[in-house]
């Protein structure tokens, strides 16, 4: 365990030397360090402490939890913030050490594995002292990761809900999950195993059929349902405080955006060009389907290993998207090292290393360049 | 007969008048106003800069230009440099869709505090950051133009009474002072001084390419999302 606080503190105290920084930058150079929505937090955050909506603020597209949270950041220092992102960023190391020891990874390079790709990594500790909250997604995302595989379907659904409200893109999860809870080892696999063979004989569209209809697991039912109620209840309260303009902001932005400005997708120009054309929505549409196709075939390829599943998932969908601003290329940086499936894992479970590393070269290198062309959102 | 000794008068009327107005315009000296955009590309500062043609002896020196649906000032920014007194300026109206491209927005209008200038001492000057934003495309042309007018001069004074061939009295919506029981009023020159317009050239897509862009995007896009596929059905694990 040595090696794994050394780790720890070595990973706190290269955050705590950013964020001092960031205030030394921000104060003396016009250029600031910190992020542009961490102002837009903090300014939400001062609405909510006299009383009013967050969404008063403009550009405020986030849950009212993270506003309230974020109150400290009035009441004692604005600094505040980034010290609560950086405690969510090592208590996601810490998630992402157990998973990897319950995998089998012995202790010596499960900590080493973490040390490299996380704690020391200059991107995560770059993200979260400019104060930017996908710390706080991250570890809600591992966390429902490692309680699915260690059996705890119901602390796993309460993440998961968390993670949906906080941010869509972990939407797309819940068929892997789903796909993982319906095959877990242990609970019936000799059943699962017989009607396998079975259904090899069966053609495939049959086959895929069968999968569907067998995903209404008790564990998938009870994940939905608790994932469900939670998503559901913070829905309704804040609706209830907010009105229409928590859902506009919250929810459906995120839904319907099409941003023609700073856009790093693959359909920037296309959307921008045809703005206005009567061919938008087919364009739109056309854009969507591939994004959804992948998604639907790489969960069942790959849903065995829930982490690697979920990499490419999120890989695929920031790829795709129609709309793709620098911090939403960090999502799969974060996903990739903080999981660490295709590096880390034991010698059985790893994947086949030639193919699997160009898949993932490819993309993380698409993730390093987009994360290194500038962090301001204008 | 008559019209002959009315003919001496009229020019000497008219001659009076003449040299009435030409002492009125003497004694006005024009203000001189220039705008400058510094920087380059979608984020600029407008910089103003004002000689007034007498001194403004306590005055505050304001600058109101009309900025068209193609600029925008972002209010937050503003408001933080208003906090680090940098820049103390108004917007109307003062809540901005900072996101909306131009053919969705609005005009506004600034009314932007000059400070003192060391260079002279009726020189006054300030800058503020301004953001271009994204125009429509374009056919057969890269650049859309957005053009600024020229600001207009206001003095806020309050124990100083101004000249009135010069000055007059306008009507801003913000008051001169937070004092309302004080006599300040807001004046505008009489003459507005002759100016150049400034142009910003925000650069455009060009329609034509429409069908290019859209036919080599889905081309691209789908060729990787085939590559994609064709990975996941050779390594994936289909069989149960």
């Amino acid at each position: 365990m040595a090696g794994a606080s050394a780790a720890l503190l070595a990973g706190l105290l290269g955050r705590l030397a950013l964020v001092l920084y960031g205030l030394y930058q921000d104060r003396t150079m016009r250029v600031r360090y910190t992020d542009v929505d961490y102002r837009v937090f903090t300014d939400a955050a001062r609405l909510v402490t006299e009383g009013r909506s967050p969404y008063r603020r403009a550009t405020y597209r986030y849950t009212p939890l993270l506003a309230w949270l974020l109150t400290p950041n009035v009441f004692l220092a604005e600094a505040f913030g980034k010290l609560l992102f950086v405690a969510g960023d090592l208590a996601a190391a810490g998630v992402a050490y157990r998973a990897l020891r319950r995998r089998g990874v012995a202790a010596g390079r499960a900590c080493g594995c973490c040390a490299a790709a996380w704690l020391l990594n200059p991107l995560p500790m770059a993200v979260s002292s400019r104060g930017n909250a996908e710390a706080l997604v991250a570890l809600l995302v591992l966390a429902t990761l490692h309680w699915v595989e260690a059996g705890s379907v119901g602390k796993a659904a309460v993440c998961y809900g968390l993670a949906v409200h906080m941010k869509i893109y972990p939407l797309s999860y819940a068929l892997p999950i789903a796909l993982r809870l319906r095959a877990r080892p242990g609970r019936g696999e000799a059943a699962l195993r017989a009607r396998g063979d079975r259904a090899a004989k069966v053609a495939s569209v049959a086959r895929l059929w069968h999968l569907l209809v067998e995903m209404l697991s008790r564990d998938v039912l009870l994940f939905g349902t608790v994932a469900g109620s939670v998503l559901a209840a913070l829905t309704v309260a804040f609706y209830h405080l907010y009105g229409w303009e928590f859902l506009e902001h919250a929810y459906l932005y995120h839904l319907t955006r099409r941003d023609i400005r700073h856009n790093f997708s693959p359909y920037f120009y296309m959307l921008y060009l045809t703005a206005e054309s009567k061919w938008s929505f087919a364009l739109g549409l056309a854009a969507f389907l591939p994004q959804l196709l992948l998604l639907l075939v790489v969960s069942i390829a790959f849903y065995r290993d829930l982490a690697f599943s979920c990499f490419l998932h999120t890989a695929i969908f920031v790829t795709f998207n129609k709309v793709c601003t620098s911090q939403s290329s960090q999502k799969p940086a974060e996903i990739l090292t903080a999981t660490n499936s295709a590096f880390c894992s034991p010698e059985e479970l790893k994947p086949q290393a030639g193919q699997t590393n160009v898949v993932v070269d490819g993309v993380g290198a698409k993730v390093k360049l987009s994360g290194q062309l500038g962090p301001e959102r204008s | 007969m008559a019209g002959g000794r009315r003919g001496p008068v009229r020019v000497g009327a008219a001659l009076g008048a003449l040299l009435c107005a030409l002492h009125v315009q003497a004694a006005c000296r024009d203000t001189t106003v220039t705008q400058e955009l510094l920087k380059e590309g979608f984020h600029r500062d407008l910089l103003v800069k004002v000689e007034l043609g007498e001194d403004a002896g306590g005055c505050a020196v304001a600058a109101q230009m009309r900025l068209p649906p193609g600029i925008y000032v972002d209010p937050y920014e503003l408001a933080t440099l208003q906090q680090h007194n940098l820049t103390k300026a108004m917007l109307f109206p003062d809540v901005i869709d900072v996101e909306a491209p131009e053919y969705l927005a609005e005009a506004l209008v600034l009314l932007l505090f000059l400070e003192p200038d060391a260079r002279c001492s009726r020189c006054f000057g300030a800058a503020v950051p301004v953001h271009a934003r994204y125009h429509r495309p374009a056919r057969g042309t890269r650049q859309a133009v957005v053009a600024l007018q020229s600001p207009e001069v206001l003095l806020c004074c309050c124990h100083r009474h101004l000249s009135a061939e010069c000055w007059e009295p306008a009507e801003v919506d913000t008051p001169c002072s937070s004092d309302t029981n004080s006599p300040c009023q807001w004046h505008t020159t009489k003459h507005r001084p002759a100016y150049e317009e400034s142009m910003l050239r925000v650069p455009v897509g060009l329609r034509e390419h429409s069908s290019l862009v859209c036919a080599l995007t889905l081309l691209t896009t789908g060729l990787c999302s085939g590559l994609i596929l064709a990975a996941a059905c050779k390594y994936g694990h289909f069989s149960q």
